[in-house]
């Protein structure tokens, strides 16, 4: 099992995100510290309103800080114009959102290598053979999006985000609208990327069971870290979010 | 309902102005016109009443011919004139020519431009009553070599009271001095036209008609009618060739033949301003099925919460109607604007059509109106239709755009409504009716209906094949364009349906242009044998203007001229059929062009003679040696075919020919519309060149042009008008851009979580406005090839169908066509600036948590 002593792959350096002003003022993220190992599956969990897809979004450069600073290993993505930070995304991130996560022109290989060929690359043909075969979609590689479940849809944005070998994988909600089953098959995916490949995932998600695949588990309220949780299963972090008030 | 419509329309204001904009220009265009026309129909009609005031009665020849070249009228003799002085109630009495003369200016440059702009006549000057002009300076002419002219012709030529003048008109050019300068009214002269004014006896001896008028104008004394002058001066006169006409009456033919003019010159403008509106149906039609697919679930939740399906219709309908009735009323507004800023145009080409208060008729405002908002209401009752198919249920599922059903059934209607329009038009063109035009009108419009409906069957193999070599070239970015302009057949065959009927009247034009062209550049080469060609300056209508004989006798004269003749185009009346013919000297023409003569003796025409073409022998019938009635200005007779050539219309040349005596005794008017010189064996053409342009110095409004200059200046003629056409074209091709940026922008909404998916991913701002880009150019070119491929049909039907009267060889001019494609290229790029803005500027963020 992975542990924390490994280098950091992100982190927020108090990092906070403000919406509004005045009485109207939302402190989504509150001067948050947090510090993301390479290699480690972390998942990060909270209600709604908690801040955590704001964090994802901020360490991912989807989105930027008010104040403080965001690192993707030692770029400091707040001083960054659109334009690096498309590059950053395309080149070093590694994205599977809830839902909508391929394009619906693109075929599933295409979806897959999409990121690769916006930078006019090709993907490492062992590599890419190793995801193909890891995502078990078969003969279904040359299908559109919308002649694939709703579980091989999310392996296909799984399998993308893999691809490029990317330094961190983010991942916001993959499973929330999957079956069980479907989910069972994507986290496991993501769990042999982090096992196999040494792969970087931080996860946003809700539901405990999901969480229990990553090797560690921040808890977020109110735009700050309350809690963590290394090695968890689905019953420690069912019962940890019971004491947070969860 | 209405709230929602309104609500709806109010929520998407730019959506909204793009939709009206289509329709807009289209509106403005007829309305423009029409307003333009009306105007100066009004004032023509007023000028016409002020040419003719104080003419209660008009003397003049009832022999006339009409013919392609419009109405030349028999000359009078000029002892009516003390016969009608003498009839009872006639207070002034007053013989009237009207003539080609056209002043030489100071500069030694002719005065106006008959050829292509208002012509320049010579008048008999007599003071008084029957005059519309009045001095600024000077008096009447009293002489010989005396004239008055007008204050424009002064001014452009420099001249005033006391210069010295040369004189083109049927004689010789010869000196004359101003002796006075009048205006017509406050303008120079009507409609910017050149005129001059001589002693009655210097405008018979120029136009060799001493002892004649055209007409004798007549005022009443006080107390007696028009009617009744007319009464008593028919009852004096006995000449049964001679016909007397109210003032009224005079008026009212001179205004129905400018009307006449005007309403071909109105007719064109309106076709192009329809055309525009069609453009525009589609882009209306585009918008709204659009709207429809993106509010399906919208839709859905009314019909679930108990609206009707005629419900759905009605918001439909009705918020089209408001977009049609908003737009037609701006479009008219904008027309009233264009109208003004057109007539300064005209008067910038120095067609000077005089202040008048600009007429919006009740007919103008309720045709834009009606019209604007009937065609956007048919836009909207596809989709209107198509919504209320809307289940309750479809609120629940996602929007989905729209799917494609019933290709079967759509390619069975597309292809019947193609093969209706090819049928018709093929109809109207080879099959001997009368007026071709309903046919041809209609048939090109089902072929673009028809062609639009196959649009989304052929959409996407098309564009697929144009947008072939895009992933090799962009990549993904490739890629993602061409599968974005596939992914929906529909809304890009309707889009692109817009484009394509610009593009395929601008092509046909352009093919039709080219192969007229080549039938001149074929017909000169091998039917013109002559070295020379003098031509008026700009090309000139017959009869307005042309040279006098007497330059063809000074060219016949130069030393090392081998044959030459003067050559002249008339109209004339053949066995009831007007006709065009052409006269030359027969012996001469048969060394200056490649007549070919077949049967006959062609070089021993003679007065009452004419030469036939094989081709109109064989289709009218007729044999050698036959008699076939002739009506010419000069009145009837009979014509005897005396000789069969080869070089009829359909070389370029005239299907009936007859000899300069026979035109001598026929026709009234003579000149020379072109003089043809041959340089004699032995000679230098240089030397020869050098000496007849001497002679030409004393004729600034003619040219001397070898057979390429010759060619090159029909060319320019003939691009002239191309490029006339091109320009009332482009608004066609303008509406359809927009409509190509309005589907992209409606695209653009629809595909907001894709679009922030791809920017997430790691596409760049500049890869996203490529991929939009590309999208549109491939719209773009898809409409322009389907264009292109009417375009062919459409040019080879007409010329082929117009191969009797001269059009030799059909020719789509690659270089032009290549240039139309990368121009609708460029248009596409154009087109898709704004929206790939707008998607370049979409946040991330939010792209991708839209739901």
């Amino acid at each position: 099992m992975a542990t924390v002593t490994k280098t950091s792959a992100a982190r927020a350096v108090d990092a906070s995100k403000i919406y509004g002003s005045g009485d109207a003022e939302v402190r989504a993220l509150d001067s948050i510290n947090v510090e993301f190992a390479a290699g480690m599956f972390t998942a990060i969990m909270g209600r709604s309103g908690s801040g955590k897809s704001t964090l994802l979004h901020v360490l991912a450069g989807l989105d930027t800080v008010t104040s403080g600073e965001v690192f993707i290993g030692d770029i400091e993505l707040s001083t960054l114009k659109d334009k690096d930070l498309t590059l950053v995304r395309r080149d070093r991130l590694g994205f599977v959102f809830q839902s909508f996560n391929l394009i619906p022109t693109l075929n599933a290989l295409e979806n897959m290598t999409l990121p690769l060929s916006l930078g006019g690359r090709k993907p490492d043909p062992a590599w890419q053979d190793e995801v193909v075969k890891a995502v078990g979609l078969g003969d279904r590689l040359r299908h559109r999006p919308n002649e694939l479940s709703g579980g091989q849809q999310q392996r296909v944005a799984v399998a993308r985000a893999l691809l490029s070998k990317p330094e961190i994988v983010f991942a916001d909600e993959p499973t929330g609208n999957l079956d069980s089953r479907s989910s069972s098959e994507v986290l496991s995916f993501m769990r042999a990327a982090v096992d196999n490949f040494d792969q970087t995932i931080i996860m946003v998600t809700h539901d405990a069971g999901a969480a229990a695949f990553a090797d560690r588990v921040v808890f977020l309220a109110d735009g700050s870290i309350e809690d963590e949780l290394l090695n968890p299963t689905a019953a420690t972090v069912l019962d940890r979010m019971k004491q947070l008030g969860g | 309902m209405w709230r929602v419509t309104l609500k709806g329309l109010l929520g998407h204001k730019l959506r909204f102005m793009l939709t009206g904009l289509a329709v807009l220009l289209g509106v403005a265009f007829m309305g423009g016109t029409l307003v333009l026309t009306d105007t100066i129909q009004v004032i023509v009609d007023d000028l016409f009443v002020s040419v003719n005031d104080g003419t209660d009665a008009s003397v003049r020849s009832n022999e006339v011919v009409d013919s392609p070249f419009g109405k030349e009228r028999n000359r009078i003799s000029a002892d009516l004139l003390p016969q009608v002085r003498a009839v009872r109630g006639v207070a002034k009495a007053e013989g009237e020519m009207q003539f080609y003369a056209q002043v030489v200016g100071s500069k030694g440059d002719a005065i106006g431009h008959p050829g292509h702009g208002a012509p320049s006549f010579g008048f008999i000057w007599h003071p008084g009553r029957l005059n519309a002009y009045r001095f600024v300076a000077g008096n009447s002419p009293s002489g010989a070599g005396e004239l008055v002219i007008d204050r424009g012709t002064a001014k452009k030529g420099k001249l005033h009271v006391g210069s010295k003048v040369k004189v083109l008109s049927q004689s010789a050019p010869a000196d004359f001095k101003v002796v006075g300068i009048v205006t017509f009214g406050q303008a120079d002269a009507p409609l910017g036209t050149s005129v001059s004014f001589f002693t009655s006896d210097e405008a018979q001896r120029l136009n060799g008609a001493v002892g004649q008028y055209d007409e004798i104008s007549v005022s009443a004394v006080d107390g007696v009618s028009q009617e009744q002058l007319v009464r008593r001066i028919d009852r004096a006169l006995v000449d049964p060739k001679v016909e007397v006409i109210t003032g009224a009456t005079l008026t009212k033919e001179n205004q129905d033949e400018f009307t006449q003019q005007l309403s071909f010159f109105s007719t064109a403008l309106l076709a192009f301003a329809l055309i525009s509106l069609f453009v525009g149906s589609f882009i209306i039609f585009n918008t709204f099925s659009i709207i429809v697919a993106q509010r399906t679930r919208e839709i859905g939740l009314m019909r679930a919460i108990g609206a009707s399906r005629s419900q759905i219709v009605k918001s439909v309908i009705a918020e089209a109607t408001l977009v049609g009735i908003l737009a037609s009323a701006v479009g008219l507004g904008v027309g009233i604007l264009l109208a003004t800023g057109l007539k300064a145009l005209l008067a910038g080409f120095g067609i000077d059509i005089p202040a008048g208060a600009t007429q919006v008729l009740p007919r103008t405002i309720i045709v834009c109106l009606g019209l604007g908002t009937l065609v956007t209401i048919a836009a909207s009752v596809l989709p209107s239709r198509k919504a209320s198919r809307v289940t309750p249920m479809q609120a629940l599922r996602s929007t989905g755009s729209d799917r494609m059903k019933q290709l079967g059934r759509r390619s069975t209607i597309g292809i019947v409504i193609t093969g209706a329009g090819v049928g018709s038009l093929l109809y109207g063109l080879f099959g001997n009716v009368g007026d071709p035009t309903l046919f041809v009108g209609i048939g090109a419009l089902f072929v673009f209906l028809g062609v639009a409906a196959l649009g989304p069957i052929i959409a996407r193999p098309v564009s697929r094949v144009l947008a072939a070599p895009l992933p090799k070239l962009k990549g993904m970015v490739g890629v993602l364009a061409r599968e974005n302009a596939v992914r929906n057949p529909r809304r890009t065959a309707s889009t692109a349906a817009a484009l394509m009927i610009g593009v395929s009247l601008v092509g046909f034009i352009t093919i039709f242009a080219a192969s007229i062209k080549n039938s001149i550049s074929t017909s000169v080469d091998s039917a013109f044998t002559s070295d020379f060609v003098v031509a008026a300056k700009g090309g000139g209508p017959p009869g307005l203007s042309g040279f006098s004989p007497a330059l063809a006798a000074e060219i016949k004269a130069v030393p090392g001229v081998g044959a030459s003749s003067g050559l002249r185009f008339a109209g004339a009346e053949l066995e009831g059929k007007g006709v065009f013919i052409i006269a030359s000297d027969p012996e001469m023409s048969m060394q200056l062009f490649d007549v070919n003569p077949e049967r006959g003796d062609f070089k021993q025409l003679g007065i009452n003679d004419i030469a036939v073409s094989a081709d109109r022998m064989k289709t009218e019938g007729w044999r050698l040696g036959q008699r076939i009635s002739a009506k010419f200005p000069k009145g009837v007779s009979t014509l005897k075919i005396t000789a069969v050539f080869g070089m009829g219309q359909q070389a370029g040349l005239s299907d009936y020919f007859v000899s300069l005596d026979a035109y001598n005794s026929h026709y009234t008017q003579q000149l020379d519309n072109q003089v043809y010189a041959k340089v004699a064996d032995g000679a230098n053409p240089r030397v020869v060149a050098q000496d007849i342009k001497k002679v030409l110095k004393q004729y600034p409004n003619a040219e001397l042009l070898d057979q390429e200059q010759f060619k090159a200046t029909r060319s320019e003629q003939i691009d002239q008008i191309l490029n006339l056409i091109y320009a009332l074209l482009a608004l066609a091709v303008v509406i359809a851009l927009i409509g190509i940026a309005n589907t992209l922008g409606l695209s653009i909404v629809e595909r907001t979580n894709e679009l922030g998916l791809l920017r997430a991913v790691g596409m760049t701002r500049r890869q996203l406005r490529s991929v939009i880009r590309w999208e549109s150019v491939i719209i773009a070119l898809l409409g322009t090839a389907l264009g292109l491929v009417i375009a062919v049909f459409f040019g080879w039907a007409l010329v082929t169908a117009l191969r009797d009267q001269g059009l030799s060889s059909f020719v789509a001019p690659i270089d032009r066509l290549v240039v139309i494609v990368v121009l609708a290229g460029f248009a596409g790029v154009v087109a898709a600036i704004l929206p790939a803005r707008r998607a370049a500027r979409l946040n991330v963020l939010d792209a991708i948590s839209q739901e």
